[in-house]
């Protein structure tokens, strides 16, 4: 792993004045860590398709949490809401240092890896919809990615794309609203084949 | 295949009831077909992301808990405070670091500026006598502002002075020794309603130096007064005059001249021994004289050769007078401001105020410089964050 130190403006949301009570101990940081570090690896490796580098955004997401744990301020957003806008940054950041463009489709894996006993309708209503995220936009993808990942309320993901709790409804309802169309026109497309 | 029945958005932009569905429905306190679309398709999506490698997370687990590890023995090694009034001596934060360096600079600054010395109050910060020896060695007339109190010059001037008043029978081109005539003038500073007071001290102080009030002026009022005063002190207690009267109120001003008077001492001193010699010559002739008009025309000489000396004589006692004595021009203002100068606590306070004062002038102009500074350091920082911002998000845009 790659992971190298952030710097401060990484951290996500800015923590200002959190009393000492409201800081992430290392209790909380441990149970955070159990609950969420698949979630924030299936968050990386579903917007950037690449195993390697969704392991070095999920460390540093961790690292970058651990570090900025002080700073924390419970008032202006949940520990997992700021975990998963330093993993959004570590990842858009990963992004732009690749230069390479990110797997239209989501890898191969994500396709076979299920039990063989798993009804051939929810196999193939899961190929739909891995086609109809590979086909959003990967801003709109990006959104519906960290609302399921992050399993995060509308305010968390708010937080997490660091923009209003208003704004972070309407891109949401866009991208589930064009994902449904993307499913719809694919589900058709099935029928008629 | 079966076309999976999404719930409707509805309208481009969210209503709160579409949001409170989709919640509602993924956090499973909805219950309806709709609410289990949603849960499904959340599942699928979940479903789409292969399992984190048991290593990978075995080995992240390892280094945040290597990381902890790293952190935590710092805690026993810093060193104990028994006493927790001393706490801030061991782990000095960086605010009070930066607050302490602020406040030595400050202190620093005013030291260096000292605004609140007078520029007159202080006699010692004149330039001192060199001069003296340059004044004393010059012939004919000098004149120049010299440095408090020169007493030796002072004794000097007024020995020799006083030495020489009987005319020397030899020959006076010899002397090497310099007759000088020494002044001075002083402000003092007081009160408008000390200034009188003032006044008669300093003319006390004269007579009991051996000298006298030459002139005087006093002028006095309720706002504003002052005094001039002309004195005339024995020049070998021009010194101790003048520290004299800075004891009586606070100097404002201190100057002191002095002019070489040897050519004309010796000019004066050779005329008298020339009528002198002339004198005695003409007595001489006198004594070998026979004839009635060879007596008369000698004692007419010798009338004429007394005159001489008598005014000789007067002229060099007046020269001697002008070097044994030395006018003090004594100067005393009333100024309401002055006030307590005298007063060492009200002094110290007026001093505290001017201190004050100038730190917060410091203060004003640190301000002046960090404040901007700062707000372009916050500018920056701010731009640079909002660039990052842009970058990242155009990453979004641009896939």
């Amino acid at each position: 792993m790659s992971a190298q130190l952030p710097s401060a403006d990484d951290t996500g949301p800015r923590a200002v004045g959190a009393p000492a009570h409201d800081k992430l101990d290392d209790q909380a940081f441990d149970e955070l860590f159990r609950e969420s570090a698949a979630d924030v690896h299936a968050y990386a490796i579903s917007l950037l398709g690449n195993r390697a580098a969704a392991e070095d955004v999920t460390a540093l997401a961790f690292e970058r949490l651990y570090r900025a744990r002080a700073r924390l301020d419970h008032g202006r957003g949940t520990p997992k809401a700021w975990l998963f806008a330093i993993a959004r940054n570590a990842a858009l950041d990963e992004l732009r240092r690749r230069r390479r463009q990110p797997q239209s489709e989501l890898p191969d894996e994500m396709a076979g890896d299920h039990d063989h006993d798993e009804a051939f309708e929810q196999i193939a209503r899961r190929a739909t919809v891995r086609d109809a995220l590979a086909a959003l936009p990967l801003r709109e993808r990006e959104v519906v990615l960290l609302k399921f990942h992050g399993q995060l309320s509308n305010s968390e993901l708010a937080k997490a794309l660091d923009v209003s709790e208003s704004n972070a409804g309407t891109r949401l309802h866009r991208a589930l609203t064009r994902l449904r169309e993307q499913c719809d026109g694919l589900g058709r497309e099935e029928q008629i084949a | 295949m079966k076309v999976i029945p999404f719930p409707s958005g509805g309208a481009e932009r969210p209503d709160e009831a579409w949001l409170s569905e989709l919640e509602a429905a993924l956090d499973g306190t909805a219950e309806g077909p709709r609410a289990d679309s949603w849960r499904e398709l959340r599942a699928d999506v979940r479903a789409l992301a292969p399992p984190m490698n048991p290593a990978f997370e075995r080995e992240l687990g390892e280094r945040i808990a290597e990381r902890r590890a790293r952190a935590a023995p710092k805690q026993p090694h810093r060193p104990k405070q028994p006493y927790r009034r001393l706490g801030w001596l061991h782990r000095p934060s960086r605010p009070a670091l930066a607050g302490v360096s602020v406040v030595c600079t400050v202190i620093a600054v005013v030291l260096i500026v000292a605004p609140w010395r007078p520029a007159g109050h202080v006699v010692e910060s004149y330039s001192k006598s060199p001069s003296i020896a340059a004044h004393a060695d010059n012939a004919g007339q000098s004149s120049g502002t010299v440095a408090s109190a020169p007493a030796a010059a002072a004794n000097k001037g007024s020995a020799l002075a006083q030495g020489d008043l009987v005319p020397a029978s030899g020959a006076p081109a010899a002397m090497s020794a310099r007759v000088q005539q020494l002044g001075a003038s002083i402000s003092l500073a007081t009160t408008p309603g000390e200034v009188q007071a003032v006044a008669d001290r300093v003319s006390q102080l004269a007579t009991s130096d051996g000298g006298y009030t030459q002139s005087s002026h006093v002028n006095t009022g309720e706002d504003a007064g002052e005094a001039s005063l002309t004195l005339n002190l024995p020049s070998a207690k021009l010194s101790a005059a003048l520290t004299s009267l800075g004891r009586l109120a606070p100097v404002r001003a201190e100057s002191q001249t002095l002019q070489d008077i040897t050519n004309t001492y010796d000019a004066d001193r050779q005329r008298l021994s020339d009528a002198t010699a002339e004198r005695q010559a003409l007595l001489r002739a006198l004594a070998k004289a026979s004839t009635e008009g060879e007596i008369d025309s000698l004692r007419e000489r010798l009338a004429q050769a007394g005159g001489a000396i008598a005014q000789a004589n007067t002229a060099l006692r007046a020269v001697s007078q002008r070097a044994s004595t030395s006018e003090v021009e004594v100067t005393v203002i009333g100024d309401k401001s002055v006030g307590s100068e005298g007063l060492t606590l009200n002094r110290g306070l007026h001093d505290a105020g001017r201190v004050l004062v100038v730190t917060l002038a410091v203060l004003l102009i640190a301000a002046a410089i960090l404040v901007p500074l700062a707000l372009v350091i916050f500018a920056l920082a701010g731009g640079r964050r909002a660039w990052r911002r842009h970058q990242r998000e155009r990453v979004l845009d641009a896939r």
